[in-house]
């Protein structure tokens, strides 16, 4: 009898409990499924054992860093209760140690409880020479991270950093759980399989199926600290293909949900759209398609020199005038316009965002002036030879203009030997294969650091907010020859003393406004010295469902930041 | 013959067969290979009609025709009483066991992924209502008769000599009891040692079995002593035909008189009394075949008739037909 | 035929290291990288770092040597292991053969795709084998018909119009034309973890599976009807054809069993000679339709520089040519009494 009874309250409370959440309307898994399509399919859920941004973005689905940036490019508390600062006692005074107190109660998905100890692991294991973790720029300049407490970590640096919040902040550097990647730390780590492809994490999904290259499927974490999230019960996360059918999936016959970077031509998009399925959202980060001018010569009679600051000045390129000539000829607006639609503008910089970093000294160049481009060629004494092209003491404006293959950017460069030819310019096209030219194959003579050329043409960006580590790229050391096995970033092999002193400078500052100060006129020197002639200030076009309700792009953060907010709508 | 009381056993009355041409994009019929172009002859019960001609001159079409091998375009066909020209379908095939081929080359005319006694046993399969034990010992029997170990009857066609493949044809021939064989240069791709022993086998199973043979060759001396009636063929068409002996010691036909110049004589000293006639020039295309006679072309007496009418088949002896402007 | 088998097989053991090598060779010095990938946010120095770790420091030499001891002795090894459930040796530590991409072991990635790749792939092929045989027949049977016509200019279009572009048109037609609700509606992109657990499940498998599969039926159809056709005319007028008619065989008899046996021969062998073309899968069309086949693992494979993982499918593609070429060669033996080997 009094067994019954118990059964009885059990199953009376059991019930009421259900009912209690029945009644919410808010429950998590309320919506179903949601469908996301990247033509790039995922390979593995770990972020530090990948660069590739499908892979970074699916994980963060399950993986979360403690802070993130939002769509404004304003660092969000995530994981951590707020934002450490040195007016708030989180950042020494001396910029040499950071302190995150984490928010309590938050778990894994497994239900084991997230501790310090696990962000302490997560940088031990990125940290260890052997693990071939991708993303040890975030860990740049830390000597150690130690558990204060179980809900507190402090970060030191080797040196006073400015930028502190390069570690566990942002998509690229999210936590992993020490529990499940104890045995995967250094050389171990590739072999993880099991735990690459099912990470735990703290996000709102939770691995269900992972085929690598291909598919994940996943369900709603229901450990998630946000009982009301995600509002979808399921998730897939579908790869590879190519851009056009995946705007095609989710804009003209709705079988997806997100698809993610559409990379095609702008009509063509523009067409797809008119179906009335869904809508294409664009943002704009840092990325900017660009010019590099070789301040080298890279003729192959150099052979070693070729290229190298040993080999001498470029004979012509090393003229300011006939740099500032190539870029006012070129009409910005219109290569944005043919080659990126709504995902691109003009730009004059090479940090055109966020806003307090871009400057407008420069904006000359927003407007294509080929008659002034002339009359400065004119001036510096460069005359037009017999068939049209300038000369000066035997040397003739004869450009060899690389890039990689791309239809795009095929386009591009269509365009603008056209209107080089109008100022008297000859130009040889080349385009490389991506993965040659990008690769670092030591043997290969066409990766874009030999850059034997005169002019290359690609995009570059900055990860996050703060561009101090990109602004460093064009100082004298980043120069890549044969000595650092052609390692660096400098391409146009740029070298300048006053600049190298404004990247020590930023490096030493930490006050935003100053900070900001010094790359604009970091930003400006590089403009007006003609070591890269920007083109275009690219944005991330993506396409949602209209049923898809809370989509937020973010350039600045992994796309996927805001899943948890996603519901399904009419 | 014409005049004989006796029903001969395979009538043939005016028989026409041409091949269209194809030719173009859409394959639309341009034209005509007139092989076979207006051929009357008889055959009688147990006789052997030997038939020669060049090749490409359409003997072995004839031989087809008259097995109703080819949808003939026109003429009659009768055997044994019936006509058969525009039989089709069952009726045809309920009248094949009465005819039967013997090919020329008895590797092709053998299906090479059947056993040689599936390839003799099959029409028994399709025309007699036999079990599986007499159908094997007819079989056997056949095979006796034509000269080959029953062993081999497992054996595929590939596994044998040419002479051994040819017996295997002629027991396939055999095998429903035919009244009327059609022989289409049986020997010719044989060695000559060997063709000797398939020609006694065709002579004794004739004796044996009373058959009827219709014997097409290139070789004017094999059918000297094989036939008992020749026609000699040109272009489509019958130029002579007379018993054996005849033919061979009186040609009327220039055509004829051409042939048989060319066959070495056994004895050289005797063949001196002879001419060789050399026909100039290569066979005209039967599919532009030239007007009047087909051979004024190439005859060495030809007149001016020739080139304008062709000439009629017409009986010049007792038993000799021909078709020549030049014979009176 | 058991000995030539076997000398033919032991025959390919050079062969196939030949192979292996000049396939490490090519892929060495084709000027690819796997971190030319990446985004460019990565810097050059960790760049190097993550070539280090991946072994491209290593001598080309050593890292064949690798490859084959990964891919000869420690992958069958596990295979067995895991067949059994038994340890040989040291079987926690073993090296297998990773791809750079997923860090899985790669002969898992290639287990894993075998099935999607077998279904559609596959099925293709017998949709295609389905079709054109009797196409092929019929057209040879009545050659210069209307029949015989049309289906040379189908076979002509299916032949010289790409994958690429049927399978787009197909995608326009039937997921944007047709409205989703319509039951002739098909899913543009394939759903590689659908289930099949009822018949509402199995219709939704062949669902998707329609399109992919009759792109590539088309295609492969195209070929193959031409050759059916070409070898039945070769037989049909053979003599063995007029005897068989002269025997009296009923038309349906003289064609099925004579001519179509016969003509059966060399269709056979190319039929087996294909095969290796459904393990291989269709690159295009599975990318296309986001099939998740062997033809896709190779191309993102390439597309990632990821070289053990090319590396491997390659050999194992290589593998199954040179497997299936004997196998077509001992076909044609069985089929074909007049070949004899030994």
């Amino acid at each position: 009898m009094k067994l019954t009874h118990f059964v009885a309250t059990t199953w009376s409370v059991a019930l009421m409990s259900t009912s209690a959440l029945a009644g919410s309307h808010l429950a998590q898994g309320r919506d179903g499924n949601v469908n996301i399509i990247y033509w790039q399919a995922v390979s593995i859920l770990n972020p530090f054992l990948s660069g590739g941004t499908k892979d970074i973005d699916a994980s963060n689905l399950i993986l979360e860093p403690l802070a993130r940036y939002d769509q404004d490019g304003n660092m969000v508390p995530w994981l951590a209760t707020e934002i450490p600062t040195v007016e708030n006692g989180g950042v020494s005074e001396d910029l040499t140690s950071i302190t995150w107190n984490i928010k309590p109660g938050i778990k894994w998905s497994d239900g084991t409880d997230f501790t310090a100890a696990d962000v302490v692991f997560t940088a031990e294991y990125c940290m260890n020479e052997d693990g071939g973790c991708k993303q040890t720029t975030s860990f740049s300049d830390v000597e150690s991270v130690v558990a204060d407490d179980d809900l507190t970590v402090t970060v030191t640096f080797t040196k006073p950093k400015p930028f502190h919040y390069g570690a566990f902040v942002g998509g690229t550097s999210p936590i992993l759980q020490a529990a499940q990647f104890k045995d995967c730390v250094g050389a171990a780590a590739p072999n993880c399989t099991e735990q690459n492809f099912n990470p735990i994490g703290t996000g709102p999904f939770m691995v269900n199926e992972f085929r690598a290259n291909d598919v994940v499927t996943m369900v709603a974490n229901p450990n998630y600290r946000d009982p009301s999230k995600p509002a979808f019960a399921s998730l897939t996360f579908k790869g590879g293909g190519d851009a056009a059918s995946a705007g095609r999936a989710v804009l003209e016959t709705g079988e997806f949900d997100y698809a993610w970077n559409l990379q095609i031509d702008p009509t063509v998009l523009a067409d797809m759209a008119e179906a009335g399925n869904g809508t294409v959202v664009s943002s704009f980060g840092t990325a900017v398609e660009r010019m590099m001018v070789n301040m080298t010569n890279p003729s192959a009679d150099l052979g070693d020199k070729r290229s190298t600051l040993e080999g001498g000045p470029h004979p012509f390129l090393s003229d300011p005038a006939v740099r500032r000539a190539l870029s006012i000829a070129i009409d910005r607006n219109l290569l944005a316009e043919v080659g990126y639609g709504a995902a691109g503008t003009a730009t004059c910089n090479v940090v055109p965002a966020p806003t307090i970093y871009a400057s407008t000294a420069n904006d000359e160049c927003l407007v294509q002036n080929i008659e002034l481009a002339n009359q400065v060629l004119d001036d510096a004494g460069w005359a037009r030879g017999a068939d049209g092209i300038r000369e000066k003491d035997g040397v003739r404006l004869s450009i060899l203009y690389q890039t990689s293959t791309n239809a795009v950017r095929q386009d591009t460069q269509a365009l603008v030997k056209q209107w080089w030819t109008e100022i008297g310019v000859e130009t040889e096209l080349k385009n490389i294969d991506a993965a040659v030219f990008f690769g670092g194959d030591q043997s290969s003579p066409d990766t874009f650091q030999k850059f034997f050329a005169d002019i290359e043409m690609y995009t570059n960006l900055f990860d996050g907010t703060d561009p101090e580590a990109y602004m460093n790229s064009w100082t004298c050391a980043e120069i890549p020859s044969p000595e650092n096995n052609w390692l660096g970033s400098n391409m146009p092999r740029y070298c300048n003393a006053d600049y190298d002193a404004l990247a020590t400078e930023l490096s030493e500052t930490a006050a935003i406004e100053d900070r900001a100060r010094i790359v604009m006129k970091m930003n400006d020197m590089l403009m007006a010295e003609g070591a890269m002639i920007p083109l275009v200030h690219r944005g991330r076009v993506s396409a949602h469902a209209n049923s898809l309700n809370g989509v937020i792009l973010n350039t600045w953060d992994s796309e996927m930041w805001n899943a948890a907010d996603w519901t399904r709508g009419e | 013959m014409l005049d004989s009381a006796e029903e001969p056993l395979v009538r043939v009355r005016d028989l026409k067969m041409h091949f269209p041409i194809y030719k173009g994009l859409m394959k639309r019929q341009v034209g005509a290979v007139k092989a076979v172009d207006g051929i009357s002859f008889d055959i009688f019960e147990g006789e052997t009609l030997g038939l020669v001609g060049e090749s490409g001159c359409g003997k072995s079409t004839v031989g087809r025709c008259v097995l109703r091998l080819y949808d003939i375009l026109s003429g009659s066909v009768v055997l044994d009483g019936q006509e058969i020209a525009d039989l089709n379908g069952p009726d045809l095939r309920a009248k094949r066991p009465e005819m039967q081929m013997i090919f020329q080359d008895p590797q092709a005319c053998l299906n090479p992924r059947m056993t040689v006694g599936s390839i003799i046993s099959e029409p028994l399969f399709e025309h007699k209502k036999m079990t599986k034990e007499e159908r094997r010992s007819k079989v056997a029997e056949l095979m006796d008769a034509v000269g080959l170990a029953r062993r081999f009857a497992d054996r595929y066609p590939h596994e044998f000599s040419g002479g051994q493949r040819q017996r295997i044809g002629i027991a396939r021939a055999l095998a429903l009891n035919p009244k009327f064989i059609v022989c289409d240069e049986p020997i010719a791709a044989l060695d000559v040692s060997i063709q000797a022993q398939v020609v006694n086998l065709l002579e004794d199973l004739q004796d044996k079995l009373g058959l009827t043979y219709l014997f097409i060759s290139h070789d004017l001396s094999m059918v000297r002593h094989l036939a008992d009636r020749v026609a000699v063929m040109y272009l489509g068409r019958f130029v002579e035909l007379a018993p054996s002996e005849t033919l061979y010691t009186n040609p009327q036909h220039p055509y004829t008189q051409a042939l048989l110049s060319a066959v070495p004589h056994p004895d050289p000293a005797q063949a001196g009394g002879v001419d060789r006639i050399i026909l100039k020039g290569d066979v005209p295309s039967p599919a532009a075949p030239p007007t009047g006679c087909t051979f004024h072309t190439r005859c060495p007496r030809a007149i001016d008739i020739c080139k304008k009418d062709a000439p009629e088949w017409r009986q010049i002896g007792d038993g000799h037909f021909g078709a020549c402007h030049l014979i009176d | 035929m058991l000995n030539y088998t076997i000398r033919r097989l032991m025959f390919t053991i050079p062969t196939l290291l030949f192979i292996s090598f000049v396939i490490f060779l090519i892929l060495d010095l084709a000027p690819n990288d796997p971190t030319g990938n990446l985004p460019m946010t990565i810097p050059p120095e960790v760049r190097e770092k993550i070539r280090i770790s991946l072994g491209l420091d290593a001598p080309m030499y050593v890292r064949y040597l690798l490859w084959c001891k990964q891919f000869f002795i420690n992958e069958p090894l596990n295979l067995i292991g895991e067949w059994f459930n038994i340890c040989i040796g040291a079987c926690e530590d073993r090296l297998r053969v990773r791809s750079w991409a997923t860090r899985s072991p790669v002969v898992d990635l290639i287990a894993e795709r075998m099935p999607q790749t077998l279904w559609v792939v596959g099925m293709s092929y017998v949709v295609s084998i389905v079709i054109a045989l009797p196409i092929g027949v019929i057209s040879a049977y009545k050659q210069y018909s209307w029949f015989d016509q049309i289906g040379t200019f189908v076979s002509m279009i299916g032949f010289s119009i790409p994958t690429f572009f049927t399978g787009v048109m197909l995608i326009v037609i039937f997921s944007v034309w047709v409205p989703n609700d319509s039951i002739f509606w098909l899913p543009s992109i394939y759903d590689t973890t659908h289930k099949v657990t009822d018949w509402s499940s199995f219709w939704f498998q062949m669902r998707q599976m329609v399109m992919p599969v009759m792109v590539l039926a088309l295609y492969n159809a195209a070929q193959l009807s031409r050759f059916m056709r070409a070898s039945m005319l070769d037989n049909l007028s053979q003599d063995y054809v007029r005897t068989a008619r002269a025997k009296g065989l009923k038309e349906k008899t003289v064609l099925l069993v004579h001519v179509l046996r016969n003509s059966m021969i060399p269709v056979v062998t190319v039929i087996a000679l294909s095969v290796p073309q459904v393990f291989g899968g269709a690159i295009i069309t599975e990318q296309i339709f986001r099939v998740n086949g062997l033809g896709q693992l190779l191309i993102i494979g390439i597309q990632g520089a990821d070289i053990p993982l090319v590396q491997t499918l390659t050999f194992v593609f290589a593998v199954l040519i040179v497997l299936f070429n004997l196998v077509a060669d001992i076909l044609y033996g069985l089929l074909d009494p007049r070949i004899r080997y030994d």
